[in-house]
């Protein structure tokens, strides 16, 4: 999976959540929500914070509540849902 | 047993009603800042209630009601920026449209009116919609 794609992700995150901490830090594969260790901690709140994000980042619209839960159970979720969209 | 909350009254309820509908959760309220309200009386209206004005405002256009509730609540505050407090006597418009969606979590971008149209508060909320 494109490194680039990753990084912008992880930067997306950190600038939409307005997270203190470095874009580089988040690991590919931890979960973005929940208190599993190594995870972000996101919650629902975050989470339409980041569907605006990647609204207005690559253009793809979430709306669907169980896709999004996908979408952005991980880095790599991510990566894969917008390549996919982007395909 | 079922439930049924008892209406609002000031100092929870600020929003009146429904002013004017310009598409989906977008639109216009209308709010009172009443001279007997508890908040005003003891401290001044408090900022925060405008953020709770908007987010009480932008869940009466999804279909909440005034008197009985707004079937959400508000979850969340950002870039909210107050210009002055409303007082006693002033009549306030509430301009709400919708930033986004997901499930039940919604966010609105709202901005609060004094009676000559001059923005007193801006800023973002979002809200959980059903019950606490």
């Amino acid at each position: 999976m494109s490194e680039d794609l990753k990084k912008k992700v992880k930067e997306l995150i950190v600038r939409q959540l307005k997270l203190e901490m470095d874009p580089a830090t988040i690991a590919d594969d931890a979960p973005l929500f929940g208190d599993a260790d190594g995870g972000l901690g996101l919650d629902s709140i975050d989470a339409l914070e980041l569907v605006l994000g990647v609204e207005k980042e690559f253009g793809i619209k979430v709306q669907d509540e169980e896709v999004g839960v996908k979408a952005f159970a991980s880095v790599n979720a991510l990566c894969e849902f917008v390549r996919g969209k982007a395909a | 047993m079922d439930f049924q909350p008892l209406p609002h009254a000031f100092p929870f309820r600020f929003a009146d009603g429904v002013v004017e509908r310009t598409g989906p959760a977008q639109g216009r309220v209308r709010a009172s800042v009443t001279a007997n309200a508890a908040a005003v009386r003891a401290t001044g209206f408090p900022s925060a209630a405008l953020a709770e004005l908007v987010a009480q405002s932008a869940l009466l256009l999804e279909g909440g009601d005034s008197a009985l509730g707004r079937k959400g609540f508000l979850a969340g505050i950002s870039d909210f920026v107050v210009e002055r407090l409303p007082e006693p006597g002033d009549v306030l418009t509430v301009d709400v449209a919708i930033a986004g969606r997901l499930g039940d979590t919604v966010k609105f971008e709202g901005v609060v009116r004094d009676a000559e149209g001059g923005a007193i508060a801006r800023g973002a909320v979002t809200v959980k919609q059903g019950s606490a």
